[in-house]
Protein backbone atom coordinates (compact mmCIF):
# COMPACT_ATOMS: atom_id res chain seq x y z
CA UNK A 1 0.00 0.00 0.00
CA UNK A 2 1.62 3.69 -0.78
CA UNK A 3 0.41 5.29 2.23
CA UNK A 4 1.57 2.93 4.61
CA UNK A 5 5.47 2.79 2.53
CA UNK A 6 5.52 6.42 2.74
CA UNK A 7 5.36 6.67 6.68
CA UNK A 8 6.89 3.55 7.14
CA UNK A 9 9.78 4.69 5.04
CA UNK A 10 9.87 7.88 7.45
CA UNK A 11 10.37 4.81 10.50
CA UNK A 12 12.72 3.30 8.75
CA UNK A 13 15.72 6.40 8.97
CA UNK A 14 16.00 5.14 12.70
CA UNK A 15 15.91 1.62 11.81
CA UNK A 16 12.33 1.14 12.64
CA UNK A 17 10.88 -1.66 10.29
CA UNK A 18 7.19 -2.69 9.37
CA UNK A 19 5.49 -1.22 12.69
CA UNK A 20 2.31 -0.12 11.66
CA UNK A 21 0.40 -3.39 11.73
CA UNK A 22 -2.31 -2.48 13.45
CA UNK A 23 -5.21 0.32 11.40
CA UNK A 24 -5.08 1.59 8.02
CA UNK A 25 -2.89 4.37 6.57
CA UNK A 26 -4.96 6.85 4.96
CA UNK A 27 -4.05 9.88 3.03
CA UNK A 28 -6.23 12.92 3.01
CA UNK A 29 -4.87 15.53 0.53
CA UNK A 30 -1.37 15.94 1.86
CA UNK A 31 -1.99 14.31 5.25
CA UNK A 32 -1.47 10.66 6.98
CA UNK A 33 -3.71 9.14 9.09
CA UNK A 34 -4.11 6.10 11.06
CA UNK A 35 -7.31 4.82 11.66
CA UNK A 36 -8.99 2.12 13.29
CA UNK A 37 -11.89 -0.12 11.53
CA UNK A 38 -14.71 2.04 13.36
CA UNK A 39 -12.98 5.57 11.80
CA UNK A 40 -12.64 4.16 8.74
CA UNK A 41 -16.04 2.78 7.51
CA UNK A 42 -17.25 5.90 9.22
CA UNK A 43 -14.90 8.47 7.80
CA UNK A 44 -15.05 6.26 4.45
CA UNK A 45 -19.11 6.91 4.28
CA UNK A 46 -19.08 10.64 5.40
CA UNK A 47 -17.71 13.51 3.02
CA UNK A 48 -14.91 15.41 3.59
CA UNK A 49 -13.35 15.35 6.82
CA UNK A 50 -10.22 17.41 7.86
CA UNK A 51 -8.65 15.27 10.40
CA UNK A 52 -9.01 11.71 12.00
CA UNK A 53 -7.90 9.03 14.32
CA UNK A 54 -4.45 9.49 14.77
CA UNK A 55 -2.43 12.21 12.94
CA UNK A 56 0.80 10.43 11.27
CA UNK A 57 2.57 13.62 9.24
CA UNK A 58 2.13 15.25 5.36
CA UNK A 59 3.86 15.74 2.59
CA UNK A 60 4.95 19.26 1.52
CA UNK A 61 6.35 20.61 -1.30
CA UNK A 62 9.17 18.90 -2.67
CA UNK A 63 7.73 15.53 -1.74
CA UNK A 64 9.55 15.46 1.99
CA UNK A 65 7.54 13.82 4.27
CA UNK A 66 7.09 15.91 8.06
CA UNK A 67 6.37 13.35 10.72
CA UNK A 68 3.74 14.62 12.93
CA UNK A 69 4.50 14.25 17.40
CA UNK A 70 2.30 11.05 17.65
CA UNK A 71 4.05 9.07 14.36
CA UNK A 72 7.62 9.94 16.22
CA UNK A 73 6.62 8.58 19.89
CA UNK A 74 4.98 5.68 18.00
CA UNK A 75 9.07 5.22 16.59
CA UNK A 76 10.62 5.88 19.69
CA UNK A 77 9.06 2.84 21.36
CA UNK A 78 10.94 0.91 18.91
CA UNK A 79 13.85 3.37 17.19
CA UNK A 80 17.36 2.46 17.32
CA UNK A 81 18.90 5.49 16.61
CA UNK A 82 18.45 7.81 19.41
CA UNK A 83 20.43 10.12 21.80
CA UNK A 84 19.76 11.06 25.77
CA UNK A 85 20.38 14.91 26.20
CA UNK A 86 21.14 16.59 29.58
CA UNK A 87 18.35 18.75 30.86
CA UNK A 88 20.13 21.93 29.45
CA UNK A 89 20.28 20.74 26.19
CA UNK A 90 16.78 19.39 25.98
CA UNK A 91 15.21 23.07 27.26
CA UNK A 92 17.55 24.64 23.93
CA UNK A 93 16.70 21.47 21.98
CA UNK A 94 12.61 22.23 22.74
CA UNK A 95 13.02 26.11 21.81
CA UNK A 96 14.31 25.30 18.29
CA UNK A 97 18.05 24.63 19.16
CA UNK A 98 20.25 22.35 17.57
CA UNK A 99 22.78 19.85 20.03
CA UNK A 100 25.89 20.08 21.29
CA UNK A 101 28.42 17.12 21.42
CA UNK A 102 28.58 18.81 25.10
CA UNK A 103 24.76 18.25 26.32
CA UNK A 104 24.51 14.48 25.31
CA UNK A 105 24.55 11.64 27.85
CA UNK A 106 23.66 8.84 25.72
CA UNK A 107 24.26 7.85 22.04
CA UNK A 108 22.49 4.21 21.09
CA UNK A 109 22.30 3.37 16.86
CA UNK A 110 24.23 5.07 14.39
CA UNK A 111 26.56 7.28 15.01
CA UNK A 112 27.09 8.87 11.28
CA UNK A 113 26.77 11.99 9.33
CA UNK A 114 24.02 12.49 7.81
CA UNK A 115 21.69 10.04 9.59
CA UNK A 116 18.47 10.57 11.28
CA UNK A 117 18.36 10.50 15.25
CA UNK A 118 15.65 11.02 17.76
CA UNK A 119 16.59 13.28 20.96
CA UNK A 120 15.17 11.91 24.03
CA UNK A 121 15.73 13.67 27.52
CA UNK A 122 16.64 11.82 30.58
CA UNK A 123 13.21 11.04 31.98
CA UNK A 124 13.12 8.95 28.33
CA UNK A 125 10.51 11.26 26.80
CA UNK A 126 11.17 11.93 23.10
CA UNK A 127 11.55 15.76 22.66
CA UNK A 128 12.03 15.41 18.56
CA UNK A 129 14.30 14.05 16.14
CA UNK A 130 17.20 15.86 14.24
CA UNK A 131 19.85 14.56 11.91
CA UNK A 132 23.54 14.04 12.50
CA UNK A 133 25.74 16.93 11.95
CA UNK A 134 29.23 15.53 12.28
CA UNK A 135 30.28 11.58 12.70
CA UNK A 136 29.81 11.24 16.31
CA UNK A 137 32.43 9.05 17.34
CA UNK A 138 35.40 11.45 16.23
CA UNK A 139 33.37 14.52 17.77
CA UNK A 140 34.60 15.90 20.90
CA UNK A 141 32.96 18.97 20.81
CA UNK A 142 30.61 21.08 18.49
CA UNK A 143 27.62 20.47 16.39
CA UNK A 144 26.36 17.23 16.99
CA UNK A 145 22.65 16.99 16.09
CA UNK A 146 21.03 19.59 13.72
CA UNK A 147 17.35 20.01 14.83
CA UNK A 148 14.36 19.14 12.17
CA UNK A 149 11.56 19.12 14.77
CA UNK A 150 10.80 19.29 18.42
CA UNK A 151 8.11 19.24 20.58
CA UNK A 152 8.40 23.27 20.97
CA UNK A 153 6.73 23.82 17.56
CA UNK A 154 3.17 23.66 19.23
CA UNK A 155 4.01 26.41 21.05
CA UNK A 156 4.99 28.20 17.70
CA UNK A 157 1.90 27.12 15.99
CA UNK A 158 -0.24 28.16 18.79
CA UNK A 159 1.73 32.24 18.61
CA UNK A 160 1.36 31.95 14.92
CA UNK A 161 -2.19 31.02 15.34
CA UNK A 162 -2.41 34.25 18.00
CA UNK A 163 -0.54 36.16 16.12
CA UNK A 164 -3.14 35.70 12.52
CA UNK A 165 -6.11 36.23 14.93
CA UNK B 1 -30.34 47.60 26.94
CA UNK B 2 -26.43 47.62 27.72
CA UNK B 3 -23.81 48.69 29.99
CA UNK B 4 -22.63 47.50 33.52
CA UNK B 5 -25.28 48.53 35.71
CA UNK B 6 -28.29 47.04 33.24
CA UNK B 7 -26.41 43.65 33.35
CA UNK B 8 -25.82 44.08 37.18
CA UNK B 9 -29.13 44.41 37.94
CA UNK B 10 -30.33 41.86 36.32
CA UNK B 11 -27.69 39.25 37.94
CA UNK B 12 -29.27 40.70 41.53
CA UNK B 13 -32.77 40.41 39.99
CA UNK B 14 -31.61 36.59 39.76
CA UNK B 15 -30.16 36.48 43.07
CA UNK B 16 -26.37 37.43 42.67
CA UNK B 17 -24.76 40.64 44.19
CA UNK B 18 -22.35 41.62 41.88
CA UNK B 19 -18.83 41.25 42.89
CA UNK B 20 -15.33 41.48 40.75
CA UNK B 21 -13.53 38.16 40.46
CA UNK B 22 -9.71 37.20 39.84
CA UNK B 23 -10.05 34.25 37.49
CA UNK B 24 -7.91 31.55 38.71
CA UNK B 25 -5.98 29.59 35.81
CA UNK B 26 -6.40 25.72 35.94
CA UNK B 27 -5.48 22.49 34.46
CA UNK B 28 -6.61 19.44 34.03
CA UNK B 29 -4.47 16.19 33.53
CA UNK B 30 -4.72 13.87 30.50
CA UNK B 31 -4.90 10.46 32.30
CA UNK B 32 -4.84 8.61 29.22
CA UNK B 33 -1.10 9.94 28.73
CA UNK B 34 0.07 9.64 32.34
CA UNK B 35 -0.38 6.20 33.06
CA UNK B 36 2.43 5.96 35.86
CA UNK B 37 3.82 9.17 35.99
CA UNK B 38 2.83 11.07 38.67
CA UNK B 39 2.48 14.78 36.67
CA UNK B 40 1.17 16.68 39.46
CA UNK B 41 3.82 15.45 41.82
CA UNK B 42 6.35 16.37 39.01
CA UNK B 43 4.76 19.97 38.51
CA UNK B 44 5.54 20.42 41.83
CA UNK B 45 8.86 19.11 42.12
CA UNK B 46 9.02 22.03 39.31
CA UNK B 47 8.16 24.66 42.01
CA UNK B 48 4.76 25.16 40.43
CA UNK B 49 1.99 25.45 43.69
CA UNK B 50 -0.88 23.29 42.79
CA UNK B 51 -4.40 23.00 44.59
CA UNK B 52 -7.29 20.22 43.89
CA UNK B 53 -10.21 21.53 42.58
CA UNK B 54 -12.43 19.73 45.13
CA UNK B 55 -15.82 19.55 42.53
CA UNK B 56 -13.48 17.84 39.84
CA UNK B 57 -11.41 14.58 39.48
CA UNK B 58 -8.33 15.63 37.28
CA UNK B 59 -8.33 19.49 37.80
CA UNK B 60 -6.41 21.67 39.94
CA UNK B 61 -5.80 25.25 40.33
CA UNK B 62 -2.31 26.78 39.24
CA UNK B 63 -1.92 28.75 42.63
CA UNK B 64 1.72 30.13 41.91
CA UNK B 65 3.90 29.64 39.01
CA UNK B 66 7.60 31.06 37.97
CA UNK B 67 6.57 29.88 34.85
CA UNK B 68 4.04 29.54 32.23
CA UNK B 69 2.60 26.12 32.68
CA UNK B 70 1.53 26.05 29.22
CA UNK B 71 4.66 26.23 27.68
CA UNK B 72 6.58 23.21 29.66
CA UNK B 73 7.54 19.84 28.42
CA UNK B 74 4.99 18.04 30.70
CA UNK B 75 2.17 19.97 28.99
CA UNK B 76 3.93 19.80 25.40
CA UNK B 77 3.77 15.84 25.12
CA UNK B 78 0.52 16.00 26.55
CA UNK B 79 0.60 14.90 29.49
CA UNK B 80 -2.56 17.79 30.98
CA UNK B 81 -4.24 20.71 29.33
CA UNK B 82 -4.72 24.68 30.53
CA UNK B 83 -8.41 24.45 30.82
CA UNK B 84 -10.64 26.53 33.53
CA UNK B 85 -12.37 24.43 36.35
CA UNK B 86 -15.57 25.36 34.97
CA UNK B 87 -15.33 24.63 31.79
CA UNK B 88 -14.17 21.02 32.60
CA UNK B 89 -17.44 20.36 34.37
CA UNK B 90 -19.79 19.99 31.26
CA UNK B 91 -17.90 16.66 29.69
CA UNK B 92 -17.52 15.13 33.17
CA UNK B 93 -22.20 14.72 33.30
CA UNK B 94 -22.38 12.17 31.07
CA UNK B 95 -22.65 8.63 32.12
CA UNK B 96 -20.51 5.95 30.64
CA UNK B 97 -18.94 7.18 27.52
CA UNK B 98 -16.98 4.12 26.95
CA UNK B 99 -17.41 2.49 23.46
CA UNK B 100 -20.11 5.57 22.72
CA UNK B 101 -20.73 7.64 19.48
CA UNK B 102 -20.33 11.16 20.88
CA UNK B 103 -21.08 14.43 19.08
CA UNK B 104 -18.82 17.43 19.91
CA UNK B 105 -20.98 19.74 18.01
CA UNK B 106 -19.12 23.04 18.80
CA UNK B 107 -16.03 22.03 19.28
CA UNK B 108 -12.66 24.26 18.68
CA UNK B 109 -10.48 25.17 20.37
CA UNK B 110 -10.44 21.13 21.76
CA UNK B 111 -10.20 21.60 25.26
CA UNK B 112 -13.39 19.72 25.82
CA UNK B 113 -12.61 17.38 22.97
CA UNK B 114 -9.30 16.42 24.22
CA UNK B 115 -11.39 15.57 27.93
CA UNK B 116 -13.79 13.79 26.05
CA UNK B 117 -11.15 11.24 24.57
CA UNK B 118 -9.74 11.22 27.92
CA UNK B 119 -12.85 10.25 29.63
CA UNK B 120 -13.25 7.43 26.50
CA UNK B 121 -9.79 6.73 27.04
CA UNK B 122 -9.92 7.04 23.46
CA UNK B 123 -12.67 4.25 22.90
CA UNK B 124 -15.36 4.36 20.74
CA UNK B 125 -15.71 7.54 18.20
CA UNK B 126 -15.73 11.35 18.60
CA UNK B 127 -17.65 13.39 15.66
CA UNK B 128 -16.21 17.18 16.79
CA UNK B 129 -17.28 20.12 14.70
CA UNK B 130 -16.71 23.70 13.64
CA UNK B 131 -17.28 26.12 11.03
CA UNK B 132 -13.81 29.19 11.99
CA UNK B 133 -10.69 27.67 10.05
CA UNK B 134 -8.45 28.99 12.68
CA UNK B 135 -10.02 27.53 15.32
CA UNK B 136 -10.07 24.52 13.13
CA UNK B 137 -6.10 24.46 13.43
CA UNK B 138 -6.81 24.96 17.02
CA UNK B 139 -8.72 21.78 17.67
CA UNK B 140 -6.53 19.59 15.43
CA UNK B 141 -3.49 21.13 17.02
CA UNK B 142 -4.88 19.58 20.25
CA UNK B 143 -5.61 16.61 19.40
CA UNK B 144 -2.23 15.99 17.88
CA UNK B 145 -0.17 17.22 21.06
CA UNK B 146 -2.34 15.45 23.31
CA UNK B 147 -2.31 12.47 21.31
CA UNK B 148 -6.44 11.60 20.68
CA UNK B 149 -6.97 8.94 18.47
CA UNK B 150 -11.18 8.31 18.41
CA UNK B 151 -12.09 11.82 17.05
CA UNK B 152 -12.67 12.63 13.23
CA UNK B 153 -12.72 16.38 12.02
CA UNK B 154 -15.50 18.13 10.06
CA UNK B 155 -15.65 21.74 8.98
CA UNK B 156 -19.96 22.06 9.51
CA UNK B 157 -22.35 23.92 11.19
CA UNK B 158 -23.46 22.15 14.19
CA UNK B 159 -27.22 23.10 12.88
CA UNK B 160 -26.39 21.06 10.00
CA UNK B 161 -25.20 18.28 12.12
CA UNK B 162 -27.96 15.68 10.37
CA UNK B 163 -26.03 15.79 7.19
CA UNK B 164 -23.60 13.60 8.36
CA UNK B 165 -26.40 11.09 8.40
CA UNK B 166 -25.50 9.46 12.41
CA UNK B 167 -26.99 9.16 15.60
CA UNK B 168 -25.17 9.66 18.51
CA UNK B 169 -25.26 8.23 22.01
CA UNK B 170 -23.86 11.43 23.34
CA UNK B 171 -24.14 14.95 22.81
CA UNK B 172 -21.74 17.95 23.70
CA UNK B 173 -23.18 21.34 23.25
CA UNK B 174 -20.74 23.57 24.49
CA UNK B 175 -22.38 26.29 22.43
CA UNK B 176 -21.16 29.98 21.01
CA UNK B 177 -22.41 32.35 23.94
CA UNK B 178 -21.87 35.81 24.78
CA UNK B 179 -19.31 35.05 27.51
CA UNK B 180 -19.12 36.76 30.91
CA UNK B 181 -17.14 39.27 32.28
CA UNK B 182 -14.61 36.69 34.55
CA UNK B 183 -12.93 36.20 31.32
CA UNK B 184 -12.93 39.34 29.80
CA UNK B 185 -12.61 42.99 31.37
CA UNK B 186 -14.30 44.79 28.96
CA UNK B 187 -17.37 42.79 28.82
CA UNK B 188 -20.00 45.30 30.01
CA UNK B 189 -18.27 47.67 27.48
CA UNK B 190 -18.85 45.10 24.25
CA UNK B 191 -21.74 43.30 24.98
CA UNK B 192 -25.21 44.65 24.51
CA UNK B 193 -28.70 42.56 25.02
CA UNK B 194 -28.94 42.70 20.97
CA UNK B 195 -25.86 39.99 21.13
CA UNK B 196 -27.44 38.01 23.94
CA UNK B 197 -30.82 37.63 21.53
CA UNK B 198 -28.75 36.92 18.60
CA UNK B 199 -26.60 34.31 20.28
CA UNK B 200 -29.99 32.46 22.55
CA UNK B 201 -31.78 32.28 18.99
CA UNK B 202 -28.43 30.54 17.11
CA UNK B 203 -28.30 27.90 20.47
CA UNK B 204 -31.92 27.47 20.36
CA UNK B 205 -31.40 26.51 16.53
CA UNK B 206 -28.38 24.22 17.59
CA UNK B 207 -30.33 22.66 20.17
CA UNK B 208 -33.35 21.57 17.47
CA UNK B 209 -30.61 20.12 15.63
CA UNK B 210 -29.33 18.39 18.04
CA UNK B 211 -32.22 16.67 19.37
CA UNK B 212 -32.72 15.01 15.62
CA UNK B 213 -29.42 13.23 16.39
CA UNK B 214 -29.86 12.20 19.56
CA UNK B 215 -30.71 8.68 19.84
CA UNK B 216 -33.78 7.56 21.58
CA UNK B 217 -31.72 6.37 25.04
CA UNK B 218 -28.75 8.99 24.18
CA UNK B 219 -27.61 12.03 26.54
CA UNK B 220 -27.16 15.56 25.70
CA UNK B 221 -24.80 18.12 27.64
CA UNK B 222 -25.84 21.63 27.18
CA UNK B 223 -23.58 24.87 28.51
CA UNK B 224 -22.97 28.27 27.90
CA UNK B 225 -20.23 30.79 29.81
CA UNK B 226 -23.10 32.95 29.48
CA UNK B 227 -24.77 34.15 33.03
CA UNK B 228 -27.77 35.70 30.88
CA UNK B 229 -30.78 33.33 31.45
CA UNK B 230 -31.98 33.85 27.32
CA UNK B 231 -29.03 31.91 26.86
CA UNK B 232 -29.68 29.57 29.37
CA UNK B 233 -32.75 28.95 31.56
CA UNK B 234 -34.66 30.47 28.41
CA UNK B 235 -33.67 28.03 26.24
CA UNK B 236 -33.90 24.79 28.25
CA UNK B 237 -37.37 25.99 29.05
CA UNK B 238 -37.94 26.30 25.13
CA UNK B 239 -36.19 22.89 24.83
CA UNK B 240 -38.29 20.83 27.14
CA UNK B 241 -41.68 22.68 25.72
CA UNK B 242 -40.38 22.33 22.18
CA UNK B 243 -38.32 19.31 21.45
CA UNK B 244 -39.57 16.77 23.41
CA UNK B 245 -36.52 16.65 25.58
CA UNK B 246 -36.37 16.76 29.69
CA UNK B 247 -33.58 17.57 31.92
CA UNK B 248 -32.16 15.23 33.71
CA UNK B 249 -30.60 15.87 37.58
CA UNK B 250 -27.36 16.37 37.55
CA UNK B 251 -24.25 15.96 41.12
CA UNK B 252 -22.03 18.92 40.26
CA UNK B 253 -20.72 22.47 41.36
CA UNK B 254 -22.78 25.09 41.17
CA UNK B 255 -26.91 26.47 42.13
CA UNK B 256 -29.59 25.33 41.41
CA UNK B 257 -31.06 27.15 38.38
CA UNK B 258 -34.09 29.36 38.55
CA UNK B 259 -37.45 28.59 37.14
CA UNK B 260 -38.92 31.95 37.76
CA UNK B 261 -36.51 34.87 35.31
CA UNK B 262 -37.60 38.31 35.60
CA UNK B 263 -41.64 37.50 35.88
CA UNK B 264 -42.18 34.43 33.41
CA UNK B 265 -42.33 31.47 34.81
CA UNK B 266 -40.63 28.14 33.68
CA UNK B 267 -40.83 24.45 33.28
CA UNK B 268 -40.37 23.65 37.05
CA UNK B 269 -37.91 20.95 35.42
CA UNK B 270 -35.29 23.94 34.63
CA UNK B 271 -34.42 23.81 38.40
CA UNK B 272 -32.23 20.46 37.44
CA UNK B 273 -29.72 23.00 35.27
CA UNK B 274 -27.06 24.44 37.10
CA UNK B 275 -25.71 28.28 37.43
CA UNK B 276 -22.07 28.83 38.42
CA UNK B 277 -21.81 32.49 39.56
CA UNK B 278 -18.16 33.64 39.56
CA UNK B 279 -16.04 33.15 42.19
CA UNK B 280 -14.13 30.22 42.31
CA UNK B 281 -14.64 30.13 38.63
CA UNK B 282 -16.05 31.28 35.86
CA UNK B 283 -19.29 31.99 35.02
CA UNK B 284 -20.95 28.87 33.50
CA UNK B 285 -24.43 27.19 33.04
CA UNK B 286 -25.07 23.78 32.19
CA UNK B 287 -27.47 21.43 31.93
CA UNK B 288 -28.27 17.04 31.27
CA UNK B 289 -31.22 16.95 28.69
CA UNK B 290 -32.39 13.19 27.23
CA UNK B 291 -35.36 12.29 25.09
CA UNK B 292 -38.74 12.28 26.95
CA UNK B 293 -40.30 8.79 26.70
Amino acid sequence: MVEKDVVEGFARLFGVERFLYKGFVVKNGNRYFLLNQKLKSLTKKRGSWLYAGTYLGKVERGGVFHPSFPLLFMIAEKAKNRIVVNDKAAWLFICGRDVFKKGILKIEGSRKKGDYTLVFNRHGECLGYGVIAKNLDKLENGLAVKNLLDIGDFLRRERQAIQEI
Amino acid sequence: MFGRDFFVERYRRLGWEFREVTLRQAIRVNSMNVRGFDVVGHLRDLGVELEKVPFLQNGYWVIRSDFSVGATVEYLLGYYSVQEAAAQIPATLFTDLKDKIVLDACAAPGGKTVQLADLMNNTGVIVALDVNKRRLEALMNQLERCRVRNTVVYRLDARQASKLGLKFDRILLDVPCSGNFATDKDWFRRRTFRDVERNAKLQKQILAEAAKVLKDDGEMVYATCSLEPEENELNIDWAVKTLGLETVEIDCYGWEAPTEVFGKRLDESVRRCRRIWPGKTQGFFVCKLKKRR
